[in-house]
This record gives C-alpha cells, sequence and structure tokens, in this order.
C-alpha cells in the first residue's frame, strides 16, 4: 500500500461524514432559505399560482409598518430580559448547587431542569392559567392580601403586555443552562478554590476571580443561544399565550411573520420578514460575540 | 482558531435562524408530488357550456352521464362530516360511473394548499376553516365565475337554485364565485333560567339591554363577556348589527366596506355603533378579563353564570354540550343594539361551497351543486350536522336540534333584518378586530378606531 492509496482512502473516509451532512445541510437549510429570500421579492399570497414580482416593495413596506417595528422592539426585550433573566438565576442556582455543597442537590437540579423538558406550548397554556383574571393562579394568590377580589387582566394591557411573557420563557429556559454551568463549574479544579479558601477569599471572591473567568466559555455561549433562540423561537410562547395581542401589543417578529403569511395572506411579505429575522440575528450574533470577547480578554 | 470559532457560531445563527424560513420554503415544495395521481384530464369531457346552460332537467334525467373523477374538498370543523359522507354517498350512487374521491378533514385546507398552489385543484371546494377565504381565492382567481350558470341553475328537483337559497351569494365586483352552503348568525346569548330566577326581563332592544345589566351589575355580576383574543366574536355580534341599526336598517353600508370604500367606514352610523361599546365599557359592563382569553374560556365563564351576556354564534349550545350545566337554559336574540321597537339584525354567519376554476370536472361539479342545493338536503343537513342551511324549507318536522329551528324561525322572520355573508379583506379585518380590542379597553375613541381602519382600506385599496 503506497501512500496514495493511504490518502485517497482517507479522503474517502472523511467524505463519508461530511457529504451527506453537507447534502442535508443544503437542502434543509441553505435552500430554504435561498427560497424564502426570493419570495420575499415577490408579491403572492401564498394561496395559488399568482405571484408578481415586486423587487423590494416588502422591504421598503416594512420600513412604514408600525407593527413590524414593535415586533423587533419585543423581540429585543425579550432577548435583553431573558439573557439577563436566566443568566442571573441559572448561575445562581448552578453556583448554590455545586459550591455550596448542600446535600438535596441532586434534587433541585432535577426540580429546575423539568420546565426544560415540559413542551413550550403546554408552558404557554399553564402561564396562561396561572393569568387568568378569573380562576387563576396570580391573582388568587394576591388575593389572599388584600381584601378585594384581585381582578388584574395580566395579558390586557393597554401597554407592555410583552413584560409578562417574560416569566414564562425564563422559568422555561432556567434548567438547561443550569446544567451547562453545572458542568463547567465542575470541571474547574477544586484545588483553586482550596487555595483560594486559604488565602482567605470569600466565596464572593471566589466566584468573581476564580469560577466566572473560568466558566466564561459557557457562559458566552449560553448567551449566544438565549438570543438566537429569542429571536427565532419565541414566536411560540407568543402564539400561544396572546396571539401577538391585545391590539399587537405583544408581536415578535416570529408571530407577525405567521400573522402576515398565513391570516393576512401576504406571503412575501411574511418570508421578507423571515429574511429581516435572519439577518438580524446574524448581525446581532456579531456584536455580542465582539463585546464578549472584549470582557473575556480583560478577565484572563 | 479565532476565527473558526465565530464560523461555527455563525454557522449556528444562520441554522437556527433559517428555520423559521424552512417553514415557508417547504409549503409549495411538494406541489408536483402531491398532485393527485388519479385525476385524468381526457376523463371529463362533455363541453362545459352546453352543460352549463342546460344541465337541471338532463341530469336529473341522467341523460347526461356524469363520468370521469370528480373530487370534493371539505373541512370537518363543528358541524362535522356525518353530512358530507352521507350526501357523497348519496351522489355516487346516482352516479355510478362517476369516481367520487373526497378529500375531507380537519386539516385538509393545509393539506390541498399545494395542490392550489400548484394549478392542481380539486374540483369543488367548501370554504370554511382556518387557511381558506373566499374573497383571497377569487382575487387569485382560484374560483370558476358561477355568475351565468347560476342565474338559471335548476336543482335536481327542478327548482331554480337562487330561488331556494335563503341568502343570496355573496358577489364580488358584481360577479359570484361561491354560494353558501350554511346559514347561521351571530347573537348574544343569555341564561333564560337564570333570568327567570332572578326577575331579569331579557332584552329587546338597547335600551332594555342597558337597563337589565345595570341592574345584573346591581347584584354583583358581571353582565357582559367577549373573547377578546379573538374580537370577531364582538364585531360579528354587537358591532356590525349596531352598524346597520344605526343605518336605518340598511346592511349596503356593510357591503361597501368591505368593497373597502373609505366613505362607508367615515359613516356617522359607524360612529354611532362605536359608541355603543363604549356606553358598555364606560358603564363596567365588559368583563375586564375579556381582552385576554380566548373563545372557550369566555364560554365556560358564561356557562358558569359569571357573566350574563356572551356574543356568540349559534353553534355555541353544540360547541359545549359536554359543559353545559343542569338547567341551563339558553336565551339568545341576533342583536341587542336596536332602537327600542326597532327591528332585530341578525349578522349571518356563512360556509360557501365552489367550483375551482382550474377544476378538471366542472359538469360534475356543477351537478353535485345542483344535488346538494335541494329541499331534502336542507333538512338532512340541519338533522346531521345540527345547523341551519342556507335552504328555504320548513325544517320544523325534521329531526334538527331545537337551537337550530329557532335560529331558523329567526332568519325567516320578515320583520329581521338579515345580512348576507359579507367577507372583509384579511387586513381590513384584522384592523377592525384589533381597533375593537383596543376600544374595548380604552386605549382609543372611537374616531380613532375609524381613523386606523380608513389607514388601512386607503392602503388595501391602492
Amino acid at each position: 500500500m503506497n501512500s496514495g492509496t493511504a490518502r485517497w482512502q482517507r479522503n474517502v473516509f472523511i467524505a463519508s461524514f461530511i457529504i451527506p451532512t453537507l447534502v442535508f445541510f443544503v437542502v434543509f437549510t441553505i435552500y430554504p432559505v435561498l427560497q424564502g429570500l426570493y419570495y420575499s421579492f415577490y408579491d403572492w399570497s401564498g394561496m395559488s399560482n399568482k405571484k408578481k414580482f415586486i423587487g423590494f416593495d416588502n422591504f421598503k413596506e416594512m420600513f412604514h409598518d408600525p407593527i413590524i417595528w414593535r415586533a423587533i422592539g419585543n423581540d429585543y426585550f425579550l432577548v435583553a430580559g431573558k439573557v439577563i433573566g436566566i443568566m442571573v438565576i441559572a448561575t445562581f442556582f448552578a453556583v448554590a448547587l455545586t459550591r455550596f455543597g448542600f446535600k438535596l442537590a441532586g434534587f433541585f437540579r432535577s426540580i429546575f431542569f423539568i420546565p426544560n423538558v415540559i413542551s413550550v406550548v403546554v408552558i404557554g397554556v399553564l402561564w396562561n392559567f396561572i393569568y387568568n383574571p378569573q380562576i387563576g393562579f396570580l391573582n388568587a394568590f394576591l388575593s389572599l392580601f388584600t381584601k378585594e377580589q384581585v381582578t388584574i387582566t395580566w395579558l390586557g394591557f393597554t401597554e407592555h403586555t410583552i413584560w409578562m411573557l417574560l416569566p414564562p420563557a425564563i422559568w422555561a429556559g432556567i434548567g438547561f443552562y443550569m446544567i451547562l454551568l453545572i458542568a463547567a463549574i465542575q470541571n474547574v479544579p477544586a484545588s483553586y478554590y482550596e487555595a483560594a479558601s486559604i488565602e482567605g477569599a470569600s466565596q464572593w471572591k471566589q466566584f468573581r476571580n476564580i469560577t466566572m473567568p473560568l466558566v466564561w466559555e459557557q457562559i458566552k455561549v449560553s448567551i449566544l443561544n438565549i438570543m438566537m433562540t429569542t429571536l427565532n423561537g419565541s414566536f411560540v410562547i407568543v402564539w400561544i399565550m396572546t396571539e401577538g395581542g391585545p391590539d399587537n401589543s405583544t408581536q415578535v417578529m416570529g408571530s407577525y411573520l405567521y400573522q402576515m403569511a398565513f391570516r393576512q395572506y401576504h406571503f412575501g411579505y411574511g418570508a421578507s420578514i423571515g429574511f429581516v429575522i435572519l439577518v438580524l440575528s446574524l448581525i446581532t450574533t456579531i456584536i455580542l460575540q465582539r463585546l464578549m470577547r472584549h470582557e473575556a480578554v480583560e478577565m484572563s | 482558531m479565532k476565527s473558526n470559532k465565530k464560523f461555527t457560531v455563525l454557522g449556528i445563527a444562520a441554522i437556527v435562524a433559517a428555520l423559521s424560513l424552512a417553514g415557508c420554503g417547504s409549503k409549495n415544495n411538494n406541489a408536483s408530488p402531491s398532485a393527485s395521481p388519479s385525476e385524468s384530464p381526457s376523463a371529463s369531457t362533455p363541453a362545459a357550456t352546453e352543460s352549463a346552460s342546460a344541465p337541471a332537467s338532463e341530469s336529473t334525467d341522467n341523460t347526461v352521464k356524469l363520468k370521469g373523477d370528480f373530487e370534493i374538498q371539505y373541512f370537518v370543523g363543528g358541524y362535522g362530516d356525518k353530512w358530507w359522507k352521507k350526501v357523497i354517498a348519496d351522489f355516487k350512487a346516482a352516479n355510478p360511473e362517476l369516481n367520487v374521491k373526497e378529500s375531507g378533514g380537519p386539516k385538509i385546507n393545509d393539506q390541498m394548499k399545494p395542490r392550489w398552489i400548484g394549478g392542481t385543484p380539486p374540483d369543488f371546494v367548501y370554504i370554511d376553516g382556518a387557511g381558506l377565504n373566499d374573497r383571497q381565492m377569487v382575487e387569485d382567481g382560484q374560483l370558476e365565475d358561477l355568475t351565468d350558470w347560476l342565474k338559471d341553475a335548476k336543482n335536481i328537483d327542478g327548482d331554480l337554485i337562487t330561488d331556494i337559497l335563503a341568502q343570496p351569494a355573496q358577489q364580488f365586483d358584481g360577479k359570484v364565485y361561491n354560494i353558501p352552503l350554511v346559514l347561521n348568525s351571530w347573537g348574544v346569548f343569555w341564561n333564560k333560567a337564570l333570568f327567570k330566577e332572578k326577575g331579569w326581563t331579557e332584552p329587546t332592544d338597547f335600551q332594555s339591554f342597558l337597563d337589565v345589566s345595570d341592574k345584573i351589575k346591581a347584584s354583583g355580576m358581571t353582565p357582559f363577556i367577549h373573547t377578546g383574543k379573538y374580537p370577531y366574536y364582538i364585531n360579528g355580534s354587537i358591532l356590525y348589527p349596531a352598524i346597520v341599526s344605526a343605518n336605518n336598517n340598511d346592511f349596503t353600508i356593510l357591503q361597501d366596506m368591505a368593497a373597502n370604500k373609505v366613505e362607508a367606514y367615515e359613516s356617522p352610523a359607524v360612529l354611532a355603533a362605536l359608541n355603543k361599546i363604549v356606553t358598555l365599557r364606560d358603564k363596567g359592563f365588559i368583563d375586564k378579563a375579556s381582552i385576554q382569553i380566548n373563545h372557550t374560556d369566555s364560554q365556560m365563564l358564561f356557562l358558569q353564570n359569571k357573566d350574563a351576556f356572551i356574543p356568540n354564534g349559534l353553534w355555541l349550545p353544540n360547541e359545549m354540550s359536554k359543559d353545559i350545566p343542569q338547567g341551563f337554559d339558553f336565551g339568545f336574540i341576533p342583536s341587542v343594539t336596536q332602537d327600542a321597537g326597532g327591528k332585530v339584525v341578525a349578522n349571518t354567519s356563512t360556509a360557501t361551497v365552489a367550483i375551482a376554476k382550474n377544476a378538471k370536472n366542472k359538469d360534475a361539479a356543477k351537478a353535485f351543486m345542483q344535488f346538494i342545493f335541494s329541499k331534502a338536503q336542507a333538512s338532512q343537513w340541519a338533522e346531521l350536522s345540527g345547523a341551519p342551511s342556507n335552504i328555504k324549507g320548513d325544517i320544523s318536522s325534521s329531526n334538527a336540534p331545537n337551537f337550530v329551528k329557532d335560529a331558523a324561525k329567526y332568519l325567516t322572520d320578515p320583520n329581521t333584518v338579515v345580512i348576507p355573508t359579507i367577507t372583509y379583506n384579511a387586513d381590513v379585518d384584522k384592523a377592525m378586530m384589533d381597533a375593537t380590542d383596543a376600544l374595548t379597553i380604552s386605549k382609543i375613541t372611537p374616531e380613532e378606531w375609524v381613523k386606523r381602519v380608513t389607514d388601512v382600506v386607503k392602503k388595501v385599496g391602492k
């Protein structure tokens, strides 16, 4: 066997892994993206074979559409709220369950992970009941402390109803990132902490100077992942809980895409919203990467 | 290394982002594979024009034998599919040489979408449920123009179809594309038993509605709940009838609205109607929970006597049949917004049938229309689907449920103004729903409602 056939075999071996993946990637990702982009240049109801090429009109129209701006605002509100909420709570839980070494750590780990196993649809329905003004848990709970029955319509404020979607979204997300961080923290050599303790470093100092820098990679990935899944996946919780209402106050890009494409028969416009989601995701990813890389350098 | 990582993350971002698009793109990818292989274009040959002009007597005599494949698409929702199974079986029996294919189900509108997009639709379609909109289908050129055919089309009994329709077909720019099959009505419900027990008077007009609501509120109960998540319930049951009442019972204003005429929306009748909703709001009659709940939740609260009135459609008793408490007795009036002594306004809710423009077997489709728009099928529909059909005729002797018979009575009463089927442009419809929701929670004024909606109308009309 000469080196030529060895290299050939090696290449075949590698190709046998790469090519099927590539084919699937092209068919299920690249092609739909391109096709979505293609439709975004058309005025098409999505119901017939009648399509009209209109160039960039769908994108131009977006600039004059107040709802899309509100949707983008809501999307980034959810991104910010979820990144802060999930990361703070998940980090806290992860540190508490590893560094403080109390007995029921395993039990709590499972408990906190449960929301992650439940489908977002179920979570949405569940929280709809919690928020229900008449038979909901939240009002019933608050009523314990007041004379009058509390009848707040949690999902029906004239403005800022989007705030109410944050708790379920955070609640659903904590478990996964907690597990991710727990794994990272457990990889930190115990000797570091021992040394720090001997030197007299407090728990907070240990967290700030040992844990944080050493799990920063995981935190970074978590933040990026929360951002991406929120921009692309907020649709589910919004659609289940409010369908973007009342009066479009909880609309996100995903839900507005669905509304326009399938309820109001503007498939081309929906496709162009999809393209905006893609572009915004990419831009936000790059920006976040830059921001966090800078900080990582400072840390080390 | 760093740039590698960046690409990985970018890659992940692209994949995740693409998922939202993937759903869209795939919609029409399978257009060709799912195109029915059973369709054989050559099978249906008879000259379309001939059979269109003189079909009735011939098809009853079966002198023109229907042949080939014939496909029917029907959505299965609240009315079930018992009637469809029955009528299709009957039609098959009458036309043994015709190969009838049924495409029915709760998701059929989505399943058949690729066929409509690909230009190989079924021959006959029942337009009901989410995902099908007659106005949009007409605009897309998907439906066969039935204007001329319907003028002298007779059913299998030899009656002119237009003569036996309780409500005429909707016109799009003066043309007819679809014929209403189901005739239902929006309106306001209450619990007769509760009203009797409390000594409340049942409402007959707007003033009596307000008076009794005052009493109800004083008793500690909320007078009115609606489905804020789907505001077409309150629009259909309160707003549109109120507009017609305020317009001297002339419903053409709604037809003008549907035709995107801005001046119709700016009419004082619209403002007057909106102000009636404002009255309900300002008097505190509207349950605050309304804005965020869906139809099931609002109906449950109503059935639990937490709220006295609910705007809904006549399908409500059927829909909630499993949850109706003992002793609950439905009271119903199509509208509560008319002046004392004024006519009741019934806003109908219809489901229609049509023939695809690209149908392969239009003769069979037309023959099927002549078959289903008959008196025999009317009572069969009422019996099997629990809803009034759009065919005139006495169903009092049929086995239809009582509330269906009551509804039929209302809709045929000369003192009722019956609004025929009207489909608004989807964008305008959505704008009206959002605006009504905003109005009920004091976010906007009636004038702002009009402004918002007319802005959309102007944009759509362009």
